[in-house]
């Protein structure tokens, strides 16, 4: 027989805060931090560029020129104009091919990642819920999965028939929803004790009831950041895919492909490689910072801060 | 003891499970993807009729369960089949060499194909991780003994650079900066240990992100946790805490991050790597096996790396367990 | 400051003045210490009382200078030993920490590293302060010491890890932990809050013994004034951050001076002197029959290969409960009273033995019969934070149960609601609120309207008012009382808390291991139990009257033994003061006595010390009579 209160003196109870409360503060948090504006503020200029560039830039991503092959960015002597970042070994303009890449390889990437996450947790989630041998089951199935490298997959797959996007897509999500599904089911499983289940059943909700109206929406904000770093890797994958050849295929550009031709003419030409390089790098970057802030704003929050 | 040994029985029968399971997921792909594996062995001249003769004698028109079972049996006994192309010397044989008749015999053994490659890819991996530990470990650690101050700012910044370089342009980018410009390393190729650093420092940046993240975090956590404080009033020393508790209960997270994650990356990251630096390993063998459409070997590099992914994971959960008896498997 | 008042002569082995320690936050600067002055003397024992939120865990904290931020220390000193401890560079400090001042704290099971044998962990510590110790003498000492405050088998438990030992063993283990390098000054957090109350009870006596033999002077700090008083010398009582009295113990509880003091002491709840008279049993018809229940769980054997041993968890329960009565089950943890909380509401299937709501078998129902059960029998949880989830507006989280079970078509809903809300004490304009503001006991009534929407006629109460505080508790027991009379509900409450119990349930079952081991009726229970459990139990609350039953006559030995492993013949005998031989071979079913009780003992009730219940007097009379001040 305990005396009765066990709260802590100090700390406001955590489990008080609800969850929209709670994410509401995170991104607050989040934005309180420069390294987020800053990131936000690249990410929204690459995005806009993406959009509107192709419509302001009086060249083409696709149309060869062999008179303006190998200029140089506009930075070194012998760029020129309209080609701020210069052309390439066929006389296109890099900048508007690695927007182009940057649009596609961005489209990919939250697309897939979408349709991981919502894979991988509706499975995650009903193995936690129901257990037993349905979770075990599951969950052998994931480790398959997970044990299959995904360069392995992909290019099985995407090597013997011809990528597109969506086939690209699919690769993606099949490759890693077993870790979103590894996530949401340790979640679910700690949730699923939590007294509000409890009373949930008790109130005679059915399971589907609980697994949607409970305890989905208390675990997934969470995954869901990390889902935000999630992008940016799927990113590099098609990035890869495009170098190794199993991407989309030219003429459309992508950053694969843009690396890939660029490395022949490193010594004469590198900014064919290294330019488009550094743009991928700084919309990554930018998504990377932004996603690791919401971590620790996360992580700061729950462990009780302000 | 009794808990080992149940342990072990277990995760190897379920790991053989999982592991025939991805060969069967493997080899069925491989199957009913296009392109008839025949036409490849044979090359394309070869006429009709003996394409379908040969398929027949190899067991390739069988139905797909029982080539699968024929296939196990092999493995079973050791025996990983021959490559569809390379010849005996290692070049490709594939086509219009035997297309009057197909004999196995004069086709490399993939168990030796794997066998050559396999520590040119190891010595990378060791390296790479090397490497990766040497990067993460200081940073992780500052990051984590001082959240919230400038080394946690250093690690964030650090990792979300590096983990925001695509490793096929580091490689590029490294390759003219330091082998092209400056001279200074050899990249392409394998003609001693030096062609290796370069494609180590590649694996490296792609590795040490994770690695340094999952240090700070951990050890943070660890920091914040009451046994830690408590350490501290009851007469032990900071540093005592840190090296002998801390560290010690960090390290739970961190090695089922390198099971379930890093293994996984690493893998990755070698076949492409290998791939760029046309590095003599098992992944430029397999990457090389996809587009020649060489099903023995890609099969055989599939179980290879699960069995070694599977085989990875149960000893990091048998190491977690013995650390941290709280946890069940 | 009252020198004279303190017991002990000499000089002073720790001084603070002045000391005010504030949080500082975005939203200001919020003082939780405000210019606290004591003394402790060597060899006393100093009791600090104080509710939460009073600031008496920082307190303990600053006394060994371990205050981090946001928390800060705005002014003052703590001196020890001519030196102030605040002031100190941190090699100092930490020469003087587990060495000369040791500190316990809350939270037994957390205090350790959970990954290395809590003997390994002492060992490192002790051989840190007293490194001239070899390594076999620091060993054997300390568990010459782990014997000593009676851990059984020492030698094997060295080697065993924290999560291995209950939070009684923990407790043992750190007042080892603290007193092996023989410190000057002990500070205590709070002990035995985590603890049961038997186990409180013995590491109480404990302590003050071991504070006799190592002559070691004790801060003691505590929230029950009940535990406080069982072993300290002089007394502070702290009020949001003040020191509002200080007084030799027994005079603090017969003549407080205070206010707050005498508000403090009236709080205790009484469970024989002052007590009202408890509710009738009903004599309705049978609602509930739980007949032989059993529930046992698998559990994997570490030490076997494929092995598995059972947990039995509750073994063979059995009582019934009849219309409109308040039934109430108690017990202490482990004692299996949450398993049959589960199987009560249907959330699990016992192994043996029948659950009948009126005659019928829960364990049967599916489906509709199930969803209809549901709504007519309700269980209320333990945690108000927990229960209710938080990403619902409070409205839609009562009228769930209504969409659940589709009663009310949609658009009444919310007239429906609002009127359960009133019903309750919510105000109806919470309605389209999120739950993150309200305080512990609004939630609670969130969850109890949440329940009552359904117009249930049987409510499962399990700890239900456990996390509240006093007064809030009240006014939920007044509640319920309300909704008894209106609506003719049935009440069984599950609760590890006497006072409650003995102020609203007609009959009581007491568990012990998965057994009920006594049923009595209220007055009978605590006036004349016959089990010696339930003694033991009502020997051990902490109240400041005077007891029926003396804590030296019912002090239990160790712990429950382990669920996997109950010795054969009675489960109680290996802790029970009355245990003869006849105990070890056969193990006592429940028995009807000649006062109307079930009782599973040997001894009948007649062969227990007989109990004076008519003499006893309150300690704490004047409490009693003086008004509260405002």
């Amino acid at each position: 027989m305990t005396s009765s209160t066990a709260q802590a003196e100090i700390a406001p109870p955590s489990a008080a805060d609800n969850q929209r409360g709670v994410t509401r503060r995170i991104l607050a948090r989040a934005w309180s931090y420069t390294e987020m504006k800053l990131a936000a503020a690249v990410f929204l200029l690459l995005v806009a560029l993406t959009l509107f560039g192709p419509l302001l830039i009086d060249a083409s991503a696709t149309k060869m020129s062999v008179a303006d092959k190998f200029l140089p960015p506009l930075f070194m002597e012998g760029g020129r104009l309209p080609h701020f970042l210069g052309t390439d070994q066929l006389g296109r303009d890099l900048l508007l091919r690695s927007l182009v890449g940057l649009r596609n390889a961005f489209a990919i990437g939250v697309v897939s990642v979408i349709g991981m996450f919502i894979l991988g947790c509706a499975i995650g989630i009903y193995a936690g819920y129901r257990g037993g041998w349905v979770d075990v089951i599951l969950m052998r199935l994931t480790d398959v999965q997970m044990s299959i490298p995904v360069i392995i997959l992909a290019i099985t797959i995407l090597g013997m028939s011809r990528p597109t996007a969506v086939s690209i897509i699919a690769v993606l999500i099949l490759a890693s929803w077993p870790v979103y599904a590894r996530v949401s089911r340790g979640v679910t499983l700690a949730e699923r004790q939590k007294e509000y289940v409890r009373a949930a059943k008790i109130l005679g909700a059915s399971d589907l009831r609980i697994m949607v109206r409970h305890i989905a929406p208390s675990i997934l904000p969470p995954i869901a950041f990390v889902a935000v770093l999630d992008v940016a890797r799927m990113m590099i994958f098609e990035a890869i895919f495009g170098f190794i050849g199993i991407g989309i295929q030219p003429p459309t550009p992508t950053f694969g492909t843009i690396i890939s031709a660029g490395t022949q003419y490193l010594l004469n030409a590198w900014w064919i490689t290294i330019v488009p390089g550094v743009l991928l790098a700084l919309a990554l970057g930018s998504l990377n910072l932004m996603g690791g802030v919401l971590e620790r704003a996360r992580n700061h929050i729950l462990q009780g801060g302000e | 003891m009794a808990f080992a040994i149940e342990f072990f029985l277990r995760r190897i029968s379920q790991g053989l499970v999982i592991v025939l399971l991805v060969a069967f997921v493997i080899f069925t792909l491989l199957r009913i993807v296009p392109g008839d594996p025949i036409r490849i062995i044979l090359g394309p001249m070869t006429p009709a009729s003996v394409l379908e003769q040969t398929a027949k004698d190899l067991g390739l028109r069988d139905p797909i369960l029982v080539q699968f079972g024929r296939f196990v049996g092999q493995v079973a006994t050791g025996d990983l089949g021959r490559s569809f192309i390379r010849g005996l010397q290692g070049g490709s044989a594939g086509g219009s060499q035997d297309a009057a008749g197909y004999n196995p015999e004069s086709r490399a053994s993939v168990a030796e194909l794997i066998g050559t490659a396999l520590p040119y890819s190891l010595q990378l991996a060791g390296l790479g991780i090397l490497f990766a530990l040497l990067v993460a470990v200081p940073i992780g650690m500052a990051a984590g003994l001082r959240a919230g101050k400038w080394p946690d700012r250093l690690g964030l910044y650090v990792s979300s650079l590096f983990v925001s370089l695509p490793n096929i342009w580091v490689a590029v980018v490294l390759i003219f900066l330091l082998s092209a410009k400056a001279d200074l390393l050899p990249a392409i190729g394998y003609r001693g240990f030096s062609y290796t650093i370069i494609p180590a420092m590649v694996v490296a940046i792609e590795l040490s992100p994770v690695m340094i993240r999952a240090i700070s975090v951990s050890v943070a956590a660890n920091l914040g946790e009451i046994y830690y404080d408590v350490g501290m009033v009851r007469g032990l020393s900071r540093w005592t805490m840190i090296f002998k508790h801390v560290l010690r209960n960090a390290a739970v997270p961190l090695l089922n991050l390198f099971g379930a994650q890093m293994i996984g990356m690493l893998l990755g990251g070698l076949f492409v790597v290998e791939y760029i630096f046309s590095y003599p390993g098992v992944g430029m063998l397999t990457i090389n096996a996809v587009f020649q459409r060489d099903f023995p070997i890609i099969q055989a590099v599939a179980i290879l790396a699960s069995g070694a992914l599977v085989a990875i994971n149960m000893l990091v959960d048998f190491t977690s367990t013995t650390i941290d008896r709280r946890l069940k498997f | 400051m009252a020198p004279q008042s303190m017991s002990k002569p000499g000089s002073p082995l720790m001084e603070v003045r002045d000391l005010s320690v504030a949080m500082r936050s975005e939203s200001g600067v919020r003082p939780i210490l405000n210019t606290i002055d004591l003394t402790v003397m060597p060899r006393s024992v100093l009791g600090i009382i104080g509710e939460s939120g009073s600031g008496k865990t920082v307190l303990s904290r600053a006394l060994v200078n371990w205050i981090k931020p946001p928390l800060a220390i705005t002014s003052g000193s703590v001196r020890y030993g001519g030196r102030d401890l605040l002031a100190l560079p941190e090699e100092e400090m930490a020469a003087l920490r587990g060495r000369e001042i040791a500190y316990i704290g809350a939270n037994p099971t957390s205090a350790l590293d959970p990954t290395v044998p809590v003997g390994h962990q002492i060992l490192e510590k002790l051989r840190a302060v007293a490194p001239q110790l070899s390594r076999q003498d620091a060993r054997k000492r300390i568990i010459d010491t782990l014997d000593a405050v009676r851990i059984p088998s020492p030698a094997k438990r060295f080697d065993e890890y924290p999560f291995q030992f209950s939070g009684g063993m923990m407790q043992r283990a750190l007042i080892v932990d603290a007193l092996v390098s023989n410190p000057k000054l002990l500070i205590a957090d709070n002990i035995t809050q985590p603890l049961d109350v038997t186990v409180a009870a013995q590491i109480l006596r404990l302590l003050r013994d071991l504070q006799k033999d190592f002559d070691t002077a004790v801060v003691f700090i505590s929230s029950a004034l009940g535990i406080v008083s069982e072993i300290a010398d002089d007394m502070i009582v702290l009020d949001r951050g003040h020191i509002v009295e200080r007084q030799p113990v027994n005079a603090l509880l017969e003549k407080p001076e205070h206010g707050y003091t005498r508000e403090l002491i009236a709080k205790v709840p009484k469970i024989w002197t002052g007590a009202a008279e408890p509710p009738a049993p009903s004599a309705q018809n049978v609602v509930l029959d739980v007949r032989d229940v059993e529930k046992t769980y698998e559990v994997r054997d570490r030490n076997a290969i494929f092995a598995h041993r059972k947990v039995q968890a509750v073994r063979g329960v059995s009582f019934t409960v009849r219309r409109g009565e308040n039934f109430g089950i108690i017990g202490e943890s482990g004692c299996g009273k949450s398993t049959l909380s589960r199987l009560l509401s249907c959330l699990e299937a016992p192994n043996r033995g029948q659950i009948l709501f009126e005659d019928r078998d829960i364990a049967t129902l599916r489906g509709k019969d199930l969803l209809a059960l549901r709504r007519r029998f309700q269980l209320l949880l333990q945690d108000p934070y927990n229960a209710i989830a938080a990403h619902s507006s409070i409205g839609r989280t009562i009228a769930e149960p209504l969409l659940i079970h589709g009663l009310v078509p949609r658009r009444e809903i919310r007239k429906r609601v609002s009127a359960v809300m009133s019903e309750v004490g919510l105000s109806p304009s919470l309605y389209d609120q999120l739950p993150v503001g309200l305080s512990a006991g609004q939630r609670q009534r969130v969850n109890i309207a949440r329940a009552l929407v359904l117009e249930p006629e049987l409510l499962i109460l399990d700890e239900t008012l456990s996390a509240l505080d006093q007064v809030e508790q009240a006014k939920l027991l007044d509640l319920f009382e309300t909704l008894q009379a209106r609506r003719g509900i049935t009440y069984v409450y599950i609760s590890h808390d006497l006072a409650m119990v003995r102020r609203v349930c007609a009959r009581i079952a007491v568990m012990y291991l998965g057994r009920v081991v006594e049923l009595s009726d209220n007055e009978t229970l605590f006036a004349s139990s016959s089990h010696p459990y339930t003694r033991a139990l009502l020997s051990a609350v902490p109240t400041v009257e005077e007891k029926p039953y003396k804590t030296e006559t019912y002090l239990l030995e160790g712990e429950p033994p382990d669920p996997i492993d109950i010795p054969p013949g009675c489960s109680f005998r290996t802790r029970c003061p009355f245990a003869f031989d006849r105990c070890a071979r056969e193990d006592p079913r429940l028995t009807l006595l000649s006062d109307g009780s079930l009782s599973a003992c040997h001894l009948e009730g007649s062969g227990l010390p007989a109990v004076d219940i008519a003499g006893l007097q309150p300690v704490a009379t004047v409490a009693q009579t003086r008004p509260v001040a405002p």
